[in-house]
């Protein structure tokens, strides 16, 4: 663990802060907004439409900026396929928006991050193809986009979610374990000693990865209070295993700051002491969550997750949203200059911690616990998921004394289910690898170990 | 510091629970007569083998197996769908009933060498580019639950072969999932091709990017929020209801 004790977490402050080249630092003592967008459908059509639609949305972003007189922004570019896919695409935005950033930094000495994500377009259609051809050329998209002028180095993987998708709709928390703890964890380790070894070269920061294909799935899946298609008490069970799968990134080479919508980076934080961006009440242009005060927390960077450019009363949707997140971060770095960090973490935390299970488990001093669960048995890809789940429902159950989570008949039984099946699960890696390879061989016809994974 | 979060919130899921729970609310519902009761839990619980039992007992003593699917199989999933519905039960309930009641189905043409005739057919797909497709998954689960034969196309689907697939199969319904804002673009060039080739079959479109102004932008697009809404599309349209029909009832915004 980076920290002795959960309460040492803060937001804008990390163990081991990173530097974009523009000025700004990530974890050195302030939050700074992280402005993401997408591009409206019809600029996906040619090259030349998609240079220009980033052209101008980093400059109605960087202007605004300097309108309201904000110090520091950084920008995320998630790839569509088409820019991942012909790496030099990629390279081409990021070269253009790096250029923008650099003239605003040169004349207003605004502080400047910029954030490449390519797409996880290791697939063939229905299968996954996490190994070879599309491998490549994904390295190549990195390659081309640190080249441009990308600071910080992403990616959302996808390893699997062939499983996952599964599992998670017949309620197998074992499945979610193998699925994202081990499969996920498995592919991690392979891509991200790879992007590392790019950014090095290109002098650039591997960043990190977010588990977003599958603890995002089950989030999302689980939706809001009174929808019916999963418990949230499942849903944070998938969340803490990505704990388990996204931290292997930082154990190849990632140094932050983390992917936004990676919920699970309070306990990343708490492992390694590396910045994270997270995302919640100002990215509800993007979808609802319920916790959007608590994932400010302990941030670094504070994200709206993505907003198709277009106009709004206010301006562009990119300078309305990335206004709204540097208000956020202003106010979080007035209570840094005037000491009242904590105060203000204690109660975005606390006007979100009961609201539902995954708010509750992803609280600081909760998600803390999970942390020192997975690291107890850090060498082991399906312990250290095992644990996670272990403390998450011990955490959960201890907290019906309290009486201030209130959880559904319905929650309370999918966690007494959830915890019947981890109950039966050995604690030997090699038995549940093996077991869980033929059940799902059998029984998940996307399924390809051998083409996928290195085991 | 800590606070009575009941000031600030609600839990409107544990307010709003019903007394009753979902096991007694289904065993009401299932049929009186075997085995029928049998069958209905067996496909409520999930559990194939027991399906499967049930439906050779009752082939044993002389049923007619495709007879078994329409007044038995098809109804204990409806008990099922119906209690989704109702806001009683959660989605992988529904994943696990639909899988027992389809390898039900299938052990029943086996038994029988024949096949029931579907309510309809839909083709399904993920838009070129996208590879999301547990939506997709969800959509084409519940048209096979509430009867209909779905033709999965997959995910990444090239607008080519949409086109393709419903001039060959003749769908009553199409539908599209997108998640990303510069994939679903595609849904706009399969509704101008599928009417340049004059076919006005509904075109149901969903999924995470997808909004209801981008359908609502082209002809044969019908908004879906939320994945239940495509049985419920399917049956409107055997119901007689027109495209226009359609977006009154599924464009709710």
């Amino acid at each position: 663990m980076a920290y002795k004790n959960a309460d040492d977490m803060i937001f804008g402050t990390a163990v081991h802060p990173v530097k974009a080249e523009l000025g700004l630092q990530v974890g050195a003592g302030y939050v700074t907004a992280e402005v993401n967008y997408a591009p409206r459908p019809e600029a996906g059509v040619s090259k030349e439409k998609l240079v220009s639609e980033y052209r101008k949305l980093t400059t109605d972003i960087m202007a605004r900026a300097v309108q309201i007189g904000f110090p520091a922004v950084s920008l995320e570019t998630e790839h569509v396929e088409q820019m991942t896919n012909n790496p030099t695409w990629g390279g081409e935005i990021a070269h253009v928006q790096k250029t923008i950033l650099e003239e605003y930094h040169e004349e207003y000495g605004i502080k400047c991050g910029l954030r490449h994500t390519p797409g996880d377009i290791r697939e063939d259609r229905d299968l996954l193809a996490l190994i070879g051809k599309k491998y490549d050329t994904l390295m190549e998209s990195f390659e081309a986009v640190a080249e441009g002028g990308a600071d910080f180095l992403s990616i959302e993987t996808m390893g699997g979610k062939e499983v996952f998708d599964y599992a998670v709709l017949r309620n197998d928390v074992p499945g979610m374990i193998y699925s994202i703890g081990c499969l996920g964890g498995m592919d991690m380790e392979m891509i991200w000693t790879d992007i590392a070894k790019i950014a090095q070269k290109k002098n650039r920061v591997p960043a990190g990865d977010t588990d977003c294909a599958q603890a995002n799935t089950a989030m999302f899946v689980g939706g809001g209070l009174l929808d019916k298609n999963l418990a949230h008490t499942l849903a944070i069970l998938a969340r803490v295993i990505a704990g388990s799968r996204t931290l292997v990134g930082y154990e190849a080479g990632a140094k932050g700051p983390g992917k936004d919508c990676g919920y699970e980076n309070t306990i990343i934080k708490a492992i390694t002491g590396c910045p994270i961006a997270q995302e919640g009440k100002s990215a509800t242009c993007a979808h609802a969550d319920v916790m959007g005060n608590l994932t400010m927390q302990v941030c670094d960077l504070w994200s709206n997750e993505s907003v198709e450019y277009h106009g709004e009363f206010g301006g562009t949707s990119v300078q309305c949203w990335s206004q709204t997140l540097n208000m956020d971060a202003a106010l979080m770095n007035t209570s840094i200059q005037t000491g009242n960090a904590k105060m203000l973490r204690d109660l975005m935390c606390l006007s979100d911690k009961y609201r539902d299970p995954q708010g509750y488990i992803l609280a600081y001093d909760n998600a803390f616990k999970v942390g020192q669960a997975i690291v107890k048995d850090g060498n082991d890809l399906y312990l250290r998921a095992k644990n996670a789940v272990v403390e998450t429902i011990k955490i959960l159950e201890a907290s019906k004394k309290e009486g201030k989570l209130l959880m559904s008949r319905f929650e309370q039984n999918a966690l007494a289910d959830a915890k019947a099946s981890i109950d039966a699960l050995t604690n030997e890696k090699d038995t549940f690898m093996s077991d869980s390879l033929a059940k799902y061989k059998a029984e998940v016809k996307v399924f390809r170990p051998e083409a996928n994974y290195k085991w | 510091m800590d606070i009575d979060p009941s000031k600030i919130l609600v839990r409107y899921n544990v307010q709003k629970e019903k007394a009753q729970s979902p096991d007694q609310m289904a065993a009401e519902m299932f049929p009186k007569a075997e085995p029928a009761r049998t069958i209905a839990k067996a496909i409520y619980e999930g559990e194939e083998d027991d399906v499967i039992e049930g439906l050779e007992k009752a082939i044993g003593k002389g049923a007619d197996a495709i007879k078994l699917i329409d007044d038995v199989l098809m109804p204990g999933m409806k008990i099922v769908t119906d209690l989704y519905d109702q806001g009683v039960i959660f989605l992988p309930n529904v994943m696990m009933a639909a899988d027992a009641m389809l390898e039900g189905i299938e052990y029943c043409k086996e038994s029988s060498g024949s096949a029931p005739k579907p309510k309809g057919v839909v083709v399904c797909h993920v838009a070129e580019g996208d590879v999301h497709d547990i939506g997709k998954t969800i959509v084409a689960a519940l048209l096979r639950a509430d009867g209909y034969k779905v033709v999965d196309l997959g995910r990444d689907v090239p607008v080519d072969e949409v086109i393709a697939a419903v001039k060959k199969e003749s769908p009553m319904m199409l539908t599209g999932t997108a998640l990303m804002t510069t994939t679903m673009y595609a849904f706009k060039e399969i509704n101008d091709r599928l009417l340049e080739a004059g076919i006005k079959v509904p075109f149901q479109c969903g999924g995470g990017a997808v909004n209801q102004d981008f359908v609502a932008s082209y002809q044969l697009g019908i908004y879906g929020e939320e994945a239940a809404d495509a049985p419920k599309m399917a049956n409107a349209i055997l119901a007689g209801k027109g495209l226009a029909q359609l977006k009154d009832m599924f464009h709710k915004h």
